[in-house]
């Protein structure tokens, strides 16, 4: 459905940042250094909750370091992650903590000219603590017992009391559910718990500040948006934001655990002004655990269907734990209301959502935000009415679903778009085609020590958080550009936008190559810092193609212009007649006017000569907010074989579906299927980050081997997954195109349940789905059906 | 917070390093305490070898020492006084990518791309013991390497390629 020829988009370029991926040079935050650096160090509470009665580094000091303390930060309270708009933004913060509320909260910090050092100086502070109840779950967080977090904290520009540690709360409501449910000839009701995966991304946060003798400062450092980093910086410190230089470095892998500024950062600086010098900080990866994980939750689901499947009314009521800091629980509950709401049509709908402080590491966003969370529920509970009604699940979602021309709710009860691209119909019948749906494997046709089934869940993310008010939204959502023509007609493309490994620059820099219609090799993607870019947001919802590359889809066009208005002049053609066309063999674009051969000149010729005769040079800088947020829609069939005997999983087969409009590079949108399809599979089966319930501890105490991700050995074989494409364009998105990234992840976990459904005719309600589960369940199911799966058990362990 | 080393006044504790690190010799001063990391990457400069975790699970740090694979997060600089080291600055032939670049590069087996020099020298080693190694044995090999963005199937892909045109380019010049 493409709407014009062409020449770089959709192709498999290969990645401009690969050469130096694979040759060791690329420069992560971790590898960057200065002259005369020292380092930092945190020191972390031990304890989940604790007064800090006092803090004593003059034996620190006595060795030469220079010590942070609460007492040395400004008392400036803040929220880390300032994408919500001031009266939605909660701040309960400081660099250093007044109390601390988790295991492994900074408490106070050391710099030294040797790392060694530096750790000496760390162990040689005495910190006195009187513990308090530590609230290790929502419920006892929730309790009349339980000791405050927080008696107050800050809200735009006044306080709000916190009470039972709840620090949000919100309400939807669309038509008269308890009528939708009187209508209803189905209601099924279940609750849905979800675990605090850990984000696991391969880079732990790192940060360098350089202060210069005119009070400016320098700062390197992991990071989702450097412009935030810089803002929040100049909040904290008093700091004017052109003293502050923000400079990019490529990030390995964040999937959300840095949307917010890290905690590292902010005392960085704090270590680098005190002292003087330049100041490192690389979290070990036991800090990294202790810093960001997705939100828990615990989701009750009550969803009301007509006999002929259709759905009439839902009700979900949301409890989060959000741990220590509220970093976004405002916009979360907002999230899981507007997913909830955009799965399907549901005439009478009510949601309730309450986020809840708790003293175990700080909740964040993670690939998908809360639409894993909330896919886990609602795909499973349709495909659980579904098989209660005696309906294929594929037609009751396909009967079902939000889809084009219907309003999707991107970002919460505020961000509505109307659907103007829907590739779910021809997702799911080829998907289905794949896998072979129609002859899925039955639970009540399955014998044997090893069980198959099939799953089927379906969702989306939505496309960045644009939305038309100009005023009063609920999260600042733009992006910027820079598109500079240089003399020898190459391009520069300077845009603060962070590529998190995904390749969004790299599908940026294939928009600008199109409209300017040069060849991609032509396009060069700027190393960046904050002095010399406009804003970006945040490469974060899945908006970077859709959000980040219209900023730069619109200043190509801009330079465009430009650059035809200077080639007309040297034509004697009016620009509107002239067109650009990569050739490849010139290695240039080229201007010409159809019907005038003659009539032509490369885009070289045209900067060269606008140069050389002083015309000046051809850019332009653009700043764009979307005033849509398309869902970026994904289908997941999934295959396992289950063994009854030992409780293991295996992914036999994927296929595979996303609509992302306009493929921009399909090997790499490829590669965003494979990584949720793998993160999902860690959620869905694997993943678990837990806390010693009397002390808050990590149960992994740092050692990611305990804290297991998944690996090679899980991953399905090659050719056992598939991965379509739907051809639609999205009118909004910059060459048709709308986002993928987050998607691929959302139905995975439903995709996995509903598929051991079908193998096991059990149904799974609690994440992750581990082998003792799934034994557990197994010997439940025999106790109430007489399946003798304990027998076979039992058998094995003889002849074995 | 659980798993902090001793750490020791290195000041009275420097000792001269000497190893061969990709062909060349290199002399830099380490500490006992001092990990092969970060001598290679803070004495010597070769920021390339990346440190995901320090605790020889992510696969991250991983080196050839004297051909034999090596987490070196988990090994003391002092170790490997005198040996032959080689890291992902070496894998290339001056600006002539090895063909187990190539493949990664060409596959898109990487993404963030921090875990790929691990990834591209424990594929070294697998090639160069197993030169025709099937999907199950590149899977067993890798299954010591976290990639947390790919899924994997673009790494596999690559081994596969890089495995092929090696063998091939073997069988040219025999």
């Amino acid at each position: 459905m493409t709407q014009q020829k062409l020449h770089t988009i959709g192709n498999g370029a290969w990645r401009k940042d690969g050469i130096a991926k694979v040759t060791g040079t690329q420069v992560y935050a971790p590898d960057v250094a200065v002259p005369h650096q020292w380092f930092g160090r945190v020191l972390r509470s031990p304890f989940a909750h604790a007064e800090i009665v006092s803090v004593d580094t003059s034996a620190a000091e006595a060795m030469g370091a220079v010590c942070l303390t609460f007492d040395d930060v400004p008392k400036v309270r803040y929220n880390e992650r300032i994408v919500s708009t001031p009266p939605h933004l909660y701040r309960d913060r400081y660099v250093l903590a007044d109390k601390a509320r988790h295991v492994g909260e900074p408490i106070a910090a050391v710099a030294a000219p040797t790392e060694a050092l530096a750790e000496q100086a760390l162990r040689a502070i005495d910190v006195q603590y009187k513990p308090l109840k530590a609230s290790l779950s929502a419920e006892a967080a929730m309790s009349p017992e339980a000791d405050a977090l927080y008696e107050k904290v800050i809200l735009g520009t006044g306080e709000v009391a916190i009470e039972n540690n709840v620090a949000v709360r919100r309400h939807v409501e669309v038509g008269d559910v308890d009528q939708g449910f009187a209508e209803s000839d189905l209601i099924l009701e279940r609750s849905y718990t979800t675990v605090p995966q850990y984000h696991a991304q391969m880079e732990p946060k790192s940060v360098l500040c350089e202060p210069a003798r005119d009070g400016s400062i320098t700062v390197w450092a992991s990071a989702q948006s450097i412009h935030n980093v810089r803002i929040l910086l100049g909040e904290i410190y008093g700091i004017p934001l052109n003293k502050i230089n923000v400079r990019r470095t490529l990030v390995g892998g964040t999937f959300g655990s840095s949307i917010q500024v890290n905690s590292v950062v902010p005392v960085c600086v704090g270590l680098a002004l005190k002292s003087g010098h330049p100041v490192k900080i690389a979290s070990t990866r036991e800090e990294d655990m202790h810093s960001h994980l997705r939100y828990p939750s615990q989701l009750t689901l009550k969803m009301g269907v007509k006999r002929d499947g259709t759905v009439v009314a839902g009700e979900m009521d949301a409890t989060i734990e959000i741990g220590a800091h509220n970093i976004q629980a405002f916009p979360f509950l907002g999230v899981l209301a507007g997913f909830f709401a955009s799965l399907y049509k549901m005439p009478h709908m009510r949601y309730n959502g309450k986020a809840v402080y708790t003293n175990r590491t700080p909740s964040c966003a993670m690939q998908g935000f809360g639409a894993p969370q909330v896919h886990f529920a609602v795909e499973s509970l349709m495909d659980e009415l579904a098989v209660e009604l005696g309906i294929d699940p594929l037609e009751m979602k396909l009967k079902n679903y939000v889809g084009l021309g219907g309003t999707f709710w991107g970002h919460g009860p505020t961000v509505k778009s109307i659907i103007l691209s829907d590739g779910v119909p021809e997702l799911l019948e080829r998907g289905a085609e794949h896998i072979g749906w129609a002859d899925r494997p039955r639970p009540e046709e399955q014998t044997g020590r090893h069980r198959r089934g099939i799953g089927l869940a379906r969702g989306f993310h939505t496309s960045g958080v644009g939305q038309p008010k100009a005023q009063g939204a609920e999260m600042i959502d733009y992006s910027g550009a820079i598109v500079k023509i240089n003399e020898d007609g190459s391009v520069d493309l300077a845009q603060s936008l962070m590529d998190h490994g995904g390749g969004t620059l790299e599908a940026i820099a294939k928009i600008v190559a199109e409209e300017l219609g040069v060849p991609l090799d032509k396009v060069g993607i700027s190393p960046v810092d904050t002095k010399t870019t406009v804003y970006d947001v945040t490469t974060h919802a899945t908006r970077g193609v859709y959000a980040g590359g219209a900023a730069a889809h619109k200043a190509a066009k801009t330079a465009k212009a430009k650059l035809l208005a200077l080639a007309g002049r040297m034509l004697e053609v009016m620009p509107d007649a002239l067109v650009i066309e990569p050739d490849e063999e010139l290695g240039q674009g080229v201007i010409f006017c159809p019907g005038m051969p003659d009539h032509k000149v490369t885009v070289g010729e045209v900067a060269r000569h606008s140069h050389v005769n002083s015309w000046g040079t051809i850019a332009a800088v653009e700043s764009v907010r979307q005033v849509t947020a398309p869902p970026a829609y994904v289908t997941q069939f999934i295959e396992v074989e289950v063994d009854t005997y030992t409780g293991a999983v295996r992914t036999l087969r994927a296929a595979l579906g996303a609509d992302c409009g306009t493929v921009v590079n399909p090997i790499l949108a490829a590669g965003q299927m494979e990584g949720g399809l793998s993160k999902g599979a860690g959620y869905a089966l694997i993943e678990d980050i837990g806390w010693d319930p009397e002390t808050g501890q990590l149960d992994s105490k740092g050692f990611w081997i305990d804290g297991k991700t998944p690996s090679v050995s899980e991953a399905p074989l090659l050719g056992d997954v598939t991965i379509d494409f739907a051809d639609t364009y999205e009118p909004t998105g910059p060459f048709g195109a709308k986002g993928i990234g987050e998607a691929s992840m959302n139905p995975v976990a439903a995709a996995y349940t509903n598929a051991l459904y079908g193998a096991l005719g059990v149904r799974f309600y609690d994440l992750p789905v581990t082998p003792e589960k799934i034994l557990a369940a197994l010997r439940e199911n025999e106790a109430t059906t007489g399946a003798p799966v304990e027998a076979r058990r039992e058998t094995t362990m003889v002849t074995s | 917070m659980s798993n902090v080393a001793p750490v020791s006044d290195g000041s009275q504790d420097l000792r001269v390093i000497r190893v061969v690190v990709n062909g060349e010799t290199h002399t830099g001063m380490a500490e006992s305490r001092t990990l092969l990391s970060d001598f290679l990457r803070h004495e010597l400069g070769l920021t390339g070898t990346h440190v995901g975790c320090e605790q020889g699970v992510c696969g991250s740090c991983t080196v050839l020492v004297d051909g034999e694979l090596c987490r070196s997060c988990l090994t003391f600089a002092a170790q490997v006084e005198g040996s032959r080291i080689e890291t992902v600055e070496g894998i290339a032939d001056g600006d002539e990518l090895h063909p187990i670049q190539r493949a990664f590069q060409d596959n898109h087996g990487l993404q963030c791309g921090f875990c790929t020099p691990g990834m591209l020298i424990t594929t070294r080693a697998l090639i160069e013991s197993n030169p025709d190694p099937s999907e199950a044995e590149i899977r067993e090999h890798l299954s010591g390497n976290v990639c947390r963005c790919t899924g994997y199937a673009g790494i596999v892909a690559a081994v596969q390629q890089a495995a092929r045109e090696i063998a091939s380019a073997d069988g040219g010049g025999a």
